[in-house]
């Protein structure tokens, strides 16, 4: 009865345009009331009156077609030829589209046409709730327009004018929540067209929405509040507010639809790269989270780790959305893909549209809150998923290879430092993942590593066999980065040995060498140093190696710092031969000065 | 390791008390023969590269095993690339089990014509050892250490070189023609008769074609198989191989090896069948 009253205050106060610049806001009790006008379900659950999980499809060809797929039985409900020139938006019995520049409604239980009207101006956005369809539109230069629909007849219910630009407006449970110059957000009573409320955000600009059976959500790119009371201080430290951190290998991922470009209107690019989040119980606090990018969804924990990933073969997945029980995806193929928000396992890979469609799907949208399919004891295959995204050859996501070696060398064990070094054996990798993966080679000093690293090395410069050491220099450096650390015994024999032979091998480039005697010194523990003894005497009056600096200094330095008095006596006498070369001398000499 | 023994060790005997008058002029010549090895031994060591070769040569050309060592002293110190091909070579010329290792050091130096002077060098010793460096030297990516280690694997009949020399022989390899070819007894005649269609045929054509001007190959029998192989080369390389066999073997005592070569070359200049 309070908020009935509220609400009737609120619109008594409306004069002139409905939405303009004077309009009170961040009125804590108007808000209050119209949140409390919504009709939202109890639990999480379909916005379809039978309540049943849907995903419409608008698939390409000769001819668009609309498909209606029942979730829960896991079949098509319909299909129809249609022109659809925007996404589908989901109301009680009915659904709402665009075709020519008209708002046309269909049934929702069998995909034919029940009522259609012109949209009398640059369409702006569109939107649907139980028993209302609601259009945004600008008519001329300066102004623009709500108008409510009513979803059974089509039957024009209201309009509302505006003196400033209107985004794409969303229903949530008989509430329409328009934004308005990009810094406000009203709350428009869907049945007459009244401002009930009005939210100006204060210190951050109102440009997406996103709304749940439950929840609504808005915001901008740097950030996501949820819609509750606390929205009326229009201040982040005072809302119910979220960031979540999202690698900069996925540029461009946003909370939700930007509603001031009309071209998210229709399903784009900007659907495959969203953050995907459910509503907590309460606030903001968000903990897990997944970022669906283009063929992959990655899972991150609070803070932003990666935790999971997800990479769909060969095609991108068109459309995502977290019903809070599941992550539902679909790709350009068709395939239904459902994820454990908490551990990526894939419960549902399913063709859903075989035969129904020879086109692509261009987007689609679900109509699914709260619903999954049943978990049935699915792996997590994460690794092979990071795996996969590493190994992809697709060139548009090579910093999403980036993450996806950056992830995978945070995980222990001899395997995965295997997959890192196949990423430097694929020719067809880029130079700067190839780069990426040699550094964290060096930083992961994984000791259950080593084997795999020395295995690596047993590939020589061999004219009949046409081979070439792959990536030397790298895993020697990897295999440096492991001294200090507890090893198996057997491991670093096997380590030194593979390192040896690269010693005395006659290709080996000075810069690898280098890194080779770096790696024997770090763990040898003294079985090192009669082979690097010999290969100083052997080129320490050399023309090429006997005058290289770099050189030089790694066999100096790794006989002064990890030998012992012999082999300070044999740096001694080599600095003492009237044949070394002078630049080795001289290193001899500092690296002996304290003696 | 040895490698602080720039003047060799002394090998020369101390003489026994109460020596006679003739044993102190043989104790002062070899003192005087320690003395020159021991000077060659500096040289060796030196900054000098030309005087260091020479006194390689010299401390190889000597039965002196003072000598020999001071090589195997100057090798483990680290010798210099033009010094060290010298001494690879000077120190095969009295070939001594210890060598083995010193000589495989330098079979994978950085520097090519080191490498395959220590091959060449590595040919005269039967040991597994030895020859396991030749086998690798013909993986070498440099041509002219493959050419030395084929060298190396004919003379010193290295039996596990020949696959890596057919492999060879099958991208072109002279060396590795030359080398299979001085190697050849009969069966391997027969295997290389198999490899037609498989190597180029003009390395095939000049690999038994030497098969047939090697004196040592026998009896006629055998060379006329080895005729028959390279009539069944296409190339223009086997009748140029025919023509020096035909050239290279006097007519009488007739051979009919020699008859058949000329029948097939005959007949291929006459365009007939070939």
């Amino acid at each position: 009865m309070k908020s009935a009253l509220v609400l009737a205050v609120v619109l008594g106060a409306c004069g002139g345009p409905v939405f303009h610049l004077t309009s009170p806001d961040n009125d804590r009790n108007a808000l209050t009331a119209a949140l409390a006008h919504r009709n939202l379900p109890e639990q999480p659950a379909p916005l379809n009156a039978s309540r049943t999980p849907r995903v419409f499809v608008v698939a390409a060809g000769p001819t668009k077609q609309l498909i209606a797929y029942d979730l829960q039985r896991g079949a098509i409900l319909w299909k129809q030829n249609a022109d659809v020139e925007s996404r589908i938006w989901v109301g009680g019995n009915f659904i709402v589209e665009v075709e020519h520049k008209q708002l046309v409604a269909r049934d929702q239980q069998t995909g034919t046409v029940t009522w259609q009207t012109d949209i009398p101006g640059e369409f702006i956005g569109a939107t649907a709730d139980a028993d209302r369809a609601y259009v945004a539109y600008k008519e001329n230069a300066s102004t623009w327009w709500l108008a409510g629909f009513d979803g059974a007849s089509g039957k024009r219910l209201w309009k509302a004018d505006a003196d400033g630009v209107l985004g794409a407006p969303m229903a949530h449970g008989g509430i329409v929540y328009v934004p308005y110059n990009q810094q406000w957000l009203s709350l428009v009573d869907g049945k007459t067209g009244a401002i009930a409320a009005r939210i100006r955000g204060i210190d951050e600009g109102i440009s997406m929405l996103r709304v749940t059976s439950r929840v609504a959500f808005y915001g901008s790119k740097q950030g996501v509040f949820r819609l509750d009371e606390r929205s009326a201080s229009g201040k982040r430290a005072d809302s119910s507010y979220a960031q979540v951190v999202v690698p900069p290998q996925l540029d461009k991922t946003t909370y939700g639809r930007d509603t001031y470009d009309p071209v998210q209107n229709a399903y784009t690019a900007a659907d495959r790269a969203r953050i995907l989040y459910a509503a907590p119980a309460d606030g903001m606090e968000l903990g897990a989270y997944a970022v669906h990018y283009f063929r992959f969804v990655f899972g991150f924990a609070r803070g932003g780790t990666l935790v999971w990933a997800y990479s769909n073969p060969r095609v991108e997945l068109v459309a995502s959305e977290d019903t809070g029980a599941a992550i539902l995806a679909i790709s350009q193929t068709g395939d239904l893909v459902a994820l454990d928000p908490a551990n990526g396992a894939v419960r549902l890979d399913q063709n859903i549209l075989k035969g129904a469609t020879t086109g692509s799907v261009l987007g689609a949208t679900f109509d699914a809150d709260g619903w999954s399919p049943s978990a049935q004891g699915e792996k997590t295959e994460t690794v092979a998923a990071l795996v996969s995204i590493a190994r992809d050859h697709d060139a548009r996501f090579d910093r999403v290879k980036e993450l996806a070696v950056q992830a995978l060398a945070k995980l222990p064990g001899g395997e995965v430092t295997q997959e890192l070094l196949g990423v430097l054996a694929d020719t067809r990798a880029p130079q700067h993942l190839k780069d990426v993966v040699v550094d964290l080679l060096v930083a992961r000093k994984d000791p259950a590593s080593l084997s795999v690293l020395a295995a690596q090395l047993s590939a020589h410069d061999d004219f009949l066999l046409q081979t070439q050491p792959l990536a030397l220099g790298p895993v020697a450096k990897a295999i440096a980065g492991l001294g200090g650390a507890k090893l198996d015994p057997a491991a670093v024999a096997a380590a030194l040995a593979a390192l040896q032979s690269h010693l005395d091998a006659p290709t080996t480039q000075v810069a690898d060498l280098v890194f080779v005697i770096d790696a024997m010194a770090a763990i040898g523990g003294g079985k090192e140093r009669p082979a690097l003894g010999s290969h100083l005497l052997l080129y320490h009056a050399d023309d090429d190696l006997g005058s290289d600096p770099a050189w030089g200094k790694a066999i100096v330095l790794a006989l002064e710092n990890h030998g012992g008095p012999g082999e300070r006596e044999l740096l001694r006498q080599v600095a003492a031969d009237p044949r070394t070369k002078p630049d080795l001398v001289a290193i001899i000499r500092d690296a002996l000065a304290n003696d | 390791m040895r490698v602080l023994a720039f003047a060799c060790a002394g090998l020369v005997g101390a003489a026994p008390a109460g020596a006679k008058p003739d044993q102190k002029a043989d104790k002062k010549a070899v003192a005087g023969k320690k003395a020159v090895i021991d000077q060659l031994a500096i040289a060796l060591a030196g900054v000098d590269d030309e005087a260091a070769a020479k006194a390689a040569d010299e401390l190889g050309d000597s039965t002196d095993p003072a000598a020999h060592e001071a090589l195997l002293d100057g090798l483990a110190w680290g010798l210099r690339a033009p010094v060290a091909v010298q001494a690879a070579s000077a120190l095969a010329k009295h070939p001594a089990p210890p060598d083995v290792s010193s000589l495989r050091r330098y079979a994978t130096h950085h520097n090519p014509t080191v490498r395959g002077s220590a091959l060449t060098a590595l040919a005269l010793y039967p040991d597994p050892v030895a020859h396991a460096a030749v086998v690798q030297g013909l993986h070498d990516p440099a041509g002219v250490v493959r050419a030395s280690a084929a060298n190396a694997a004919a003379k010193a009949h290295v039996r596990e070189a020949i696959e890596p020399l057919f492999a060879l022989l099958a991208r072109g390899e002279e060396p590795a023609a030359r080398a299979l070819a001085a190697m050849a007894d009969a069966d391997l005649v027969r295997k290389l008769g198999d490899q037609l269609g498989k190597v180029p045929d003009a390395s095939l054509a000049l690999c038994l074609g030497l098969v047939l001007r090697r004196p040592d190959f026998g009896p006629d029998a055998e060379r006329v198989e080895v005729v028959r192989a390279i009539g069944k080369i296409t190339d223009q390389a086997a009748v140029n191989a025919l023509t020096d066999y035909i050239d290279a073997t006097p007519k009488n005592p007739p051979r009919p090896s020699r008859a058949e070569a000329e029948k097939m070359v005959e007949a291929r200049l006459s365009g007939g069948a070939k």
